[in-house]
C-alpha cells in the first residue's frame, strides 16, 4: 500500500482538527513566548496572528508571550547558555510578532502610567553597535520607550534628543578606546545644562570599566546587555 | 639596542627557543595603535605611508626596547580590497562604514583577486613597511603582521551582526565564506613570510564574547588550523590572538597549531598557563585600558609584577604582552613603566620577591 496517501490523511485530519480545537490563550502565549525563546523568528509572525484572531488582548500577547520569551532568552545568556547570536535571532523573532501585535494595541495605555525614556546610541567616532542593539533590545523587553540614535551619533545628538522626549536616560556605547572621551563630554554637556541630575547616564562597551565610569562620573557602568536591564531600572527607580 | 638591555630582541628570542639564558625575560606589548603617538605623527599619515609605518615600529623600538615590532595589515585588509568602505579619520583607526556584501546570495560577484599584493595598495604597503623595517632593523629585532583570521576577515565583507545570525540561519553561506578568505589568506600570509615576517593572527571576531564554543570549532578551528599549517609548510611563525574571553575555547585554539598564544585581560593567566603551558609559550596579559590607560606608574608596575609572577614558571615559556593592542589613547610614558617593570622584575634570575 502506498504510504502517501495515509499521511496526507493524517495531516489533514491534524490540521483540521488543530484549527478547530481553538488553543487556550495561555497556549497561544506560551506558543508566541517558545517562538521567542526557540528562535523560530519565522513563525513568530503566524504565532502572532493566530493569537490576535483568536481575540486575546495584545497587550497581554506582547507582554506575556513575546516579551516572556525574550526575558526567559535573557536569562539563558546570564547564565551562559545562550550566546549573543542567539540573542539576536530571539530578538527577531520578538520583532517579527511585535510587527504583527502593535496596530492592535490600544492606544491610549493606563494615564497614570509613567513613560520612562531613554536615549541610546554609540558614541561619535565609532560605528561598532552590536553591544548597542542588544542593550536597546534588552531594554525595550523591559519596558523602556526607547531612541536608538544609531552609530557614530554626534556627541551633542545625545542631550538635544534626551531634551526633546524628556527621557530619564542616556545609555552610551563604545568599543573603541578613541572614543571613550566622548563619554565624558556628554556627562559635561549634562551637567553644564543643569540636567545631570534629571537625566542618568549609564555606560558600556569592551573597554569601558567601573572605574572609567566613576573617573568621568557617568551614573553607571553595566557589563553586558542584562546587567543594563537592573542598572537601567534601578537609576529611573523603575519598580 | 636598549641601553638598560644586555641582549638584543633576536638574541632574546633566540635563547627562548632554544631554552638558554636571557638577560631579561621577553615583552611584546603589542604598540599598534599608539606608534603614531611615540613617533609624532597622525594616525592619516602613518597609514598613508609605508615609510612612516616603519618609522613608526622602530621609534617604539628605539624608545622601549620592545621584542618585536609590528607592522599592521589590519582586520579589515581583505573587506577593503573587495570592496567594503571605511571612513578616514585624521587621527583614529578608521572603521568600515558599509561592508561589500549585503546579500549572501551575491558572494559569487566577490572578486578575490583583488586581495592580491598586486591589486591592493594597502596590502603592498604594509609588505614595504615590513622590508623596510627588515632591511633597518632586521639584524636586531624581529618583526610581525598584525593581521586578521578567517572569521574576521568574513565580518571585513559583511555585517558582523548579520554574520552572527547566519551562523544559525544560513551556514553554508558563511563557510563559502570562510573557505574563500582562508584561501585569500594563505597567499596574503605567505607574502609576508617570504619577508620573515611573524604572523601576528588576530580573529576578534571569533571571541568567546561574541560565539559560543561549539561555533568557535565549526565556524573558525577548521580554517584557523588550516592556516596554521600552511604557515608551517612555508616555515613561518604564527602567533595567535583572539579578543575578549577565550577562556573556554583556548584548547580549541591550541589545537589549531600556533606557535604562540596570546590572551587577552579576561583570561586568566594562571588558568591558560595550566591548560596549554605545556604546548606553547603563552604572551599575556597586561589590561592595556584599565592598566596602561588608565593606570598609574604603581598600577603599571603591580600588574606586570603579577602577571610574570603568573607566567614565569609555565612550562613552554612566557612573554609579558598587554592583553591586547595598545591604543593611542594610552600615555606613551605609560609603556616606559611598563618596559621598567619588565626589567626590574623580569631580570634573570628572577626573584620570587
Amino acid at each position: 500500500m502506498d504510504a502517501t496517501p495515509l499521511m496526507k490523511i493524517n495531516r489533514n485530519n491534524l490540521e483540521g482538527k488543530v484549527k478547530d480545537m481553538a488553543k487556550s490563550k495561555e497556549e497561544l502565549l506560551q506558543q508566541l513566548s517558545d517562538c521567542v525563546f526557540e528562535m523560530e523568528d519565522e513563525n513568530a509572525a503566524d504565532a502572532a496572528k493566530e493569537y490576535i484572531d483568536a481575540g486575546y488582548e495584545a497587550l497581554d500577547g506582547v507582554l506575556k508571550g513575546l516579551v516572556d520569551g525574550m526575558n526567559r532568552a535573557g536569562q539563558m545568556y546570564e547564565e551562559e547558555e545562550y550566546f549573543v547570536t542567539d540573542l539576536l535571532v530571539c530578538s527577531d523573532a520578538m520583532y517579527n510578532g511585535l510587527e504583527v501585535l502593535r496596530p492592535h494595541l490600544p492606544l491610549d495605555q493606563d494615564a497614570d502610567a509613567v513613560n520612562y525614556k531613554c536615549v541610546i546610541g554609540v558614541v561619535e567616532g565609532d560605528t561598532h553597535d552590536i553591544g548597542k542593539n542588544l542593550v536597546r533590545i534588552m531594554l525595550e523587553t523591559a519596558g523602556f520607550e526607547m531612541y536608538d540614535l544609531g552609530r557614530d551619533v554626534s556627541l551633542i545628538s545625545f542631550v538635544e534628543k534626551a531634551k526633546e522626549v524628556d527621557a530619564q536616560l542616556i545609555c552610551l556605547s563604545t568599543l573603541m578606546t578613541t572614543t571613550m572621551p566622548g563619554m565624558k563630554e556628554v556627562v559635561e554637556m549634562l551637567e553644564k545644562e543643569g540636567l545631570k541630575d534629571k537625566v542618568k547616564v549609564m555606560i558600556g562597551g569592551g573597554p569601558i570599566s567601573q572605574a572609567y565610569c566613576d573617573q568621568i562620573n557617568a551614573d553607571g557602568y553595566a557589563v553586558n546587555a542584562i546587567g543594563a536591564v537592573t542598572l537601567a531600572k534601578e537609576l529611573v527607580g523603575m519598580a | 639596542m636598549h641601553e638598560q638591555d644586555q641582549m638584543t630582541p633576536n638574541e632574546r628570542l633566540q635563547a627562548f627557543i632554544k631554552g638558554e639564558k636571557m638577560d631579561r625575560i621577553l615583552a611584546m606589548p603589542i604598540l599598534v595603535s599608539i606608534s603614531h603617538r611615540v613617533a609624532g605623527i597622525t594616525h592619516r599619515e602613518k597609514r598613508a605611508s609605508a615609510e612612516l609605518q616603519a618609522q613608526s615600529q622602530i621609534d617604539c623600538y628605539k624608545r622601549y626596547g620592545n621584542d618585536l615590532m609590528i607592522i599592521e595589515y589590519g582586520l579589515h585588509g581583505v573587506g577593503t580590497a573587495l570592496g567594503s568602505e571605511m571612513n578616514d579619520p585624521e587621527d583614529s583607526l578608521p572603521a568600515i562604514v558599509h561592508h561589500v556584501l549585503q546579500d549572501l546570495k551575491d558572494i559569487d560577484q566577490l572578486d578575490f583577486d583583488k586581495t592580491k599584493k598586486e591589486n591592493d595598495p594597502w596590502f603592498a604597503k604594509t609588505l614595504e613597511a615590513c622590508e623596510i623595517c627588515q632591511e633597518k632593523m632586521g639584524r636586531e629585532i624581529p618583526t610581525g603582521v598584525l593581521i586578521t583570521g578567517p572569521f574576521t576577515a568574513v565580518s571585513s565583507i559583511y555585517p558582523t551582526e548579520n554574520l552572527l545570525r547566519a551562523t544559525r540561519k544560513d551556514p553554508a553561506s558563511i563557510h563559502r565564506l570562510l573557505r574563500l578568505c582562508t584561501d585569500a589568506l594563505k597567499d596574503i600570509y605567505k607574502e609576508y613570510i617570504q619577508r620573515g615576517i611573524i604572523i601576528v593572527m588576530c580573529d576578534p571576531i571569533a571571541s568567546g564574547t561574541l560565539l559560543r564554543k561549539s561555533q568557535y570549532i565549526e565556524f573558525v578551528k577548521p580554517y584557523a588550523t588550516e592556516l596554521m599549517n600552511h604557515i608551517h609548510e612555508l616555515g613561518g611563525m604564527c602567533c595567535y590572538h583572539i579578543c575578549g574571553n577565550t577562556t573556554k575555547i583556548v584548547m580549541d585554539m591550541v589545537d589549531t597549531g600556533p606557535d604562540m598564544l596570546s590572551i587577552d585581560n579576561l583570561v586568566d593567566l594562571e588558568y591558560v598557563k595550566g591548560q596549554v603551558g605545556k604546548r606553547l609559550p603563552i604572551l599575556g596579559n597586561v589590561p592595556p585600558v584599565d592598566v596602561l590607560m588608565l593606570g598609574s606608574r604603581s598600577d603599571i608596575f603591580e600588574s606586570v609584577k603579577t602577571c610574570i609572577l603568573k607566567g614565569k614558571d609555565s612550562p613552554k615559556g612566557y612573554i609579558v604582552a598587554s592583553g591586547c593592542d595598545i591604543t593611542q589613547n594610552v600615555p606613551v610614558e605609560n609603556i616606559d613603566y611598563m618596559m621598567e617593570a619588565v626589567r626590574k622584575y623580569g631580570r634573570y634570575p628572577i626573584d620570587e620577591n
